[in-house]
C-alpha cells in the first residue's frame, strides 16, 4: 500500500484495430504471427466485444468515442438521407450530438493526443491533438491544432490506403497498407514526443481495409498472399509492441498494462456473397422505382413503404416522416411486424439469411432514437447486407473477401471492463481511470 | 460540457465592431445559444456612465464590461463586447478572468475609417474638436495573438461573420451549423470512397 507518497499520474493509451475480429486475433497471437500480443493476452485481459447496431466504423467508433448509444450521438451509419428528398447525406464530426471522451477528460484538464480517429471529419479544437480518419478527406481539415500539418506532410503521412486501386491490384494493396501502417507508426511517434498528454489513441484502419479485399489471403494457408498477408499482421503487432514499450519507458501504470487498451470497433468474417436489401425490398412488393436503373433511394416511386440503407438499415416510408411517405403512423408497427416475420423467414440455399432483427426501441435509446431506421437487420455469416439500389438481383458475387460482424469485435484491457462488453462501455472505463 | 463564452471585438471606432457583434448574435441565437452584447456606446450610457476618456476611465470601462461578460459565461451565456478596448494589458486582465475568450480583432486602416466615418468624429478629431480620440489623438494598441482576425477595409460583412463563425465552430465553442454540410465535390469524393468499400 502507497502511504503518503505522491501517486503516478495516470495515463492511458489505446491502440485500435479497425475490424479486427476477436477469434482472428486469439488465432494469430496463438500461432505465433503475433508474439508482442500473444505476450500480452497471456496475462488476460482479452474479452470478445460487441460492435455497434449496424456494426459499422462510424456508427462503433462514434460509440466508442462518445461512450452513448447511436440514440443519443445520432450517428446511424455513413449515410443518411434527407428526410424531403431522400438524398443522400453524409455525417460529419459535426452531426456527432454529443461530447467526445476527449471533451469531458478536457474538462476535467486532461490532454489527449488521437490519430487517425475515423468520423472525426473536419477534426475540431480538442484539449490536445487529433488527427482524422475515414472519411477524412484533405490532410490540412484533418489535423487539429495547424501546427502539426507541416510535420505530417514531411513524414508523408497517409490518411487511408487506395481502395478505388485495390480492386485491380492486391499486390498494390498489400504495398499501400505496409506504407500507411508505416506513416501512422512515424505519426504516434511524433505525437508522443510532442504532445503533452494523458491519453494516447491511435487506430490502425489498415486492418479493415485488408480484410475486405484479402480475407481469404490470412485466412488460408494455400492463398498465393498467405505469406505477405501474414506479414502484415506482424507489423501490426510490431506496432502494438512498440506501442507497449513506449507506454511502460515512463512508468505510467502502477502495474503493468494498466491504462493500455488495444480494441476493434467490430469483427469480420469471410463474404460469400452481397445481400441486396432493397432489391429483395421490391422483389417482396415494398418498394418500387421511377427508374429503371435507380441511383439512390430518391428515385424511389410513390406508394414505396420501405427502403433500405447501408448496411442493414431499414426504414418504413411513414408519412410525416419522409417527403413521400405513405405508410400511416398507425400501421407502422402492423408493417414493421410483418416485415421482420418476412425476414425472419427468408432462406438462401437452404439457410436462413437474416440473424438476428432488432426493432428501432430495441437497437436504440436516448433522445435522438427516432431517428434511426425502424429495424436493424444483421445477416449470417458469409452473406453481407448492403443498401445499395443497383442490381435487381438479390444475390449477387462480389469482389470483396470479408464482411462486417457484429458480436466478435475484442476489447484487451487490465482496467476493470463489464464482462459482456459492448464498445459503448469503455469510454467510462477510461474517463474513470484517468480521472481517478 | 460549459455554453458561455466571451466573444470580444475590439478595434477603432467605425471598424465594424458593433455591426459584426449584431450579426454573430444573430446566428448564435438561431443555433439556440443564450447571447448578450455589450456594445460600448450603450454600456457607458448606464452601467458606465460618467466615466470618461482618461486611460484611467477607459480602463474602468473595459474592467466593468469584462465584469459583466464574466457573470455571463459562467452562467452559459455568450457574452459579446463590442468596444474599441484599446489597452492591451485591461484586455488580457479581461481574458484571464473570464478563461473562455476569443478576441476578435477588427481591423481597419485609418485611411478607410476617415472615408466611412457616418458619425463625423474622424473629422471632428483631426480637427482637434475632439480630444482622446484612439487612433488619432489617443493609442491603440492591437491584439498580438487575436483567435479571430478580420480587415473590415478588404473584407464585407459576410466574409467577416463567417471566418468569425467558422472559428467558433473550429474552437468548439459552438457545434457546428445543423445544415453543415460537405461541397458537391466533397459529397462525391465521399460517395466514391464507400462504393470502393463496398458501403453504398
Amino acid at each position: 500500500m502507497r502511504l503518503f507518497g505522491r501517486r503516478k499520474k495516470r495515463r492511458a493509451c489505446v491502440v485500435g484495430l479497425d475490424g479486427v475480429p476477436f477469434g482472428l486475433l486469439k488465432r494469430l497471437a496463438g500461432e505465433g504471427v503475433m508474439p508482442r500480443t500473444a505476450a500480452l493476452l497471456r496475462g488476460g485481459g482479452l474479452r470478445q466485444m460487441r460492435a455497434s447496431l449496424p456494426p459499422i466504423s462510424s456508427v462503433s467508433w462514434s460509440c466508442f468515442m462518445t461512450g452513448a448509444n447511436p440514440g443519443e450521438h445520432g450517428i446511424f451509419g455513413f449515410t443518411e438521407v434527407e428526410p424531403d428528398t431522400y438524398r443522400l447525406r453524409f455525417p460529419m464530426f459535426g452531426d456527432l450530438a454529443v461530447p467526445t471522451l476527449w471533451d469531458r477528460l478536457g474538462e476535467a484538464g486532461k490532454r489527449c493526443a488521437v490519430i487517425n480517429q475515423p468520423s472525426t471529419y473536419p477534426a475540431r479544437r480538442m484539449p490536445g491533438a487529433l488527427v482524422s480518419g475515414f472519411v477524412a478527406l484533405d490532410l490540412e481539415k484533418s489535423v487539429w491544432p495547424k501546427e502539426h500539418l507541416r510535420p505530417l506532410e514531411q513524414m508523408g503521412y497517409r490518411i487511408d490506403v487506395d481502395t478505388r486501386a485495390a480492386r485491380e491490384n492486391l499486390d498494390g494493396l498489400l504495398d499501400d497498407l505496409f506504407a500507411t501502417l508505416e506513416t501512422r507508426r512515424r505519426a504516434a511517434a511524433y505525437f508522443w514526443e510532442r504532445e503533452r498528454w494523458d491519453y494516447f489513441q491511435v487506430v490502425v484502419t489498415g486492418t479493415d481495409r485488408f480484410q475486405h479485399f484479402l480475407w481469404r489471403a490470412v485466412e488460408q494457408a494455400d492463398d498465393p498472399r498467405h505469406d505477405r498477408a501474414l506479414g502484415y499482421y506482424q507489423a501490426v503487432d510490431k506496432f502494438i509492441g512498440e506501442m507497449w514499450d513506449r507506454f511502460h519507458q515512463g512508468a505510467a501504470a502502477d502495474h503493468e498494462g494498466e491504462g493500455f487498451l488495444m480494441l476493434s470497433d467490430h469483427g469480420f468474417c469471410e463474404l460469400r456473397q452481397e445481400v441486396r436489401l432493397n432489391a429483395w425490398l421490391r422483389e417482396q412488393g415494398y418498394l418500387d422505382y421511377e427508374t429503371e436503373e435507380p441511383k439512390s433511394v430518391a428515385e424511389m416511386a410513390e406508394g414505396t413503404r420501405a427502403f433500405a440503407l447501408d448496411p442493414g438499415r431499414i426504414y418504413l416510408n411513414v408519412k410525416g416522416r419522409f417527403g413521400k411517405g405513405c405508410v400511416e403512423p398507425e400501421a407502422a408497427p402492423a408493417l414493421r411486424e410483418e416485415l421482420a416475420a418476412r425476414l425472419t423467414e427468408w432462406s438462401h440455399e437452404g439457410e436462413p439469411v437474416v440473424s438476428h432483427i432488432f426493432t428501432r426501441e430495441e437497437a436504440f435509446h436516448g433522445p435522438r432514437t427516432e431517428l434511426g431506421p425502424d429495424l436493424v437487420v444483421l445477416s449470417r455469416p458469409g452473406l453481407d447486407l448492403k443498401g445499395t439500389t443497383r442490381g435487381k438481383e438479390v444475390f449477387a458475387d462480389t469482389h470483396f473477401q470479408g464482411m462486417h460482424t457484429w458480436d466478435d469485435a475484442f476489447v484487451w484491457s487490465r482496467l476493470p471492463v463489464p464482462d459482456q462488453p459492448e464498445i459503448s462501455d469503455l469510454a467510462a472505463v477510461i474517463e474513470e481511470w484517468l480521472r481517478a | 460540457m460549459a455554453k458561455g463564452f466571451t466573444l470580444w471585438f475590439t478595434g477603432l471606432s467605425g471598424a465594424g465592431k458593433s455591426t459584426l457583434a449584431q450579426r454573430v448574435r444573430d446566428i448564435l441565437l438561431e443555433r439556440g445559444l443564450k447571447v448578450e452584447v455589450l456594445d460600448g456606446d450603450v454600456v457607458r450610457q448606464n452601467l458606465s456612465k460618467g466615466l470618461g476618456f482618461s486611460k484611467e476611465d477607459r480602463d474602468t470601462n473595459i474592467r466593468r464590461i469584462g465584469f459583466v461578460c464574466n457573470l455571463l459565461t459562467r452562467n452559459d451565456v455568450v457574452a459579446i463586447a463590442a468596444a474599441i478596448s484599446p489597452y492591451r494589458a485591461i484586455r488580457d486582465e479581461n481574458r484571464k478572468l473570464i478563461g473562455r475568450f476569443v478576441e476578435v480583432y477588427c481591423k481597419c486602416d485609418l485611411d478607410t475609417l476617415k472615408e466611412r466615418d457616418p458619425k463625423g468624429l474622424y473629422e471632428k478629431a483631426l480637427k482637434g474638436e475632439i480630444k482622446n480620440f484612439t487612433g488619432v489623438s489617443d493609442p491603440y494598441e492591437p491584439p498580438e495573438h487575436p483567435e479571430v482576425m478580420v480587415d473590415t477595409a478588404a473584407e464585407d460583412v459576410d466574409t467577416s461573420v463567417a471566418k468569425i463563425i467558422a472559428a467558433l465552430e473550429e474552437m468548439n465553442y459552438i457545434p457546428a451549423a445543423a445544415g453543415g454540410e460537405y461541397s458537391a465535390d466533397e459529397e462525391e469524393t465521399i460517395k466514391r470512397r464507400l462504393q470502393d468499400l463496398g458501403y453504398i
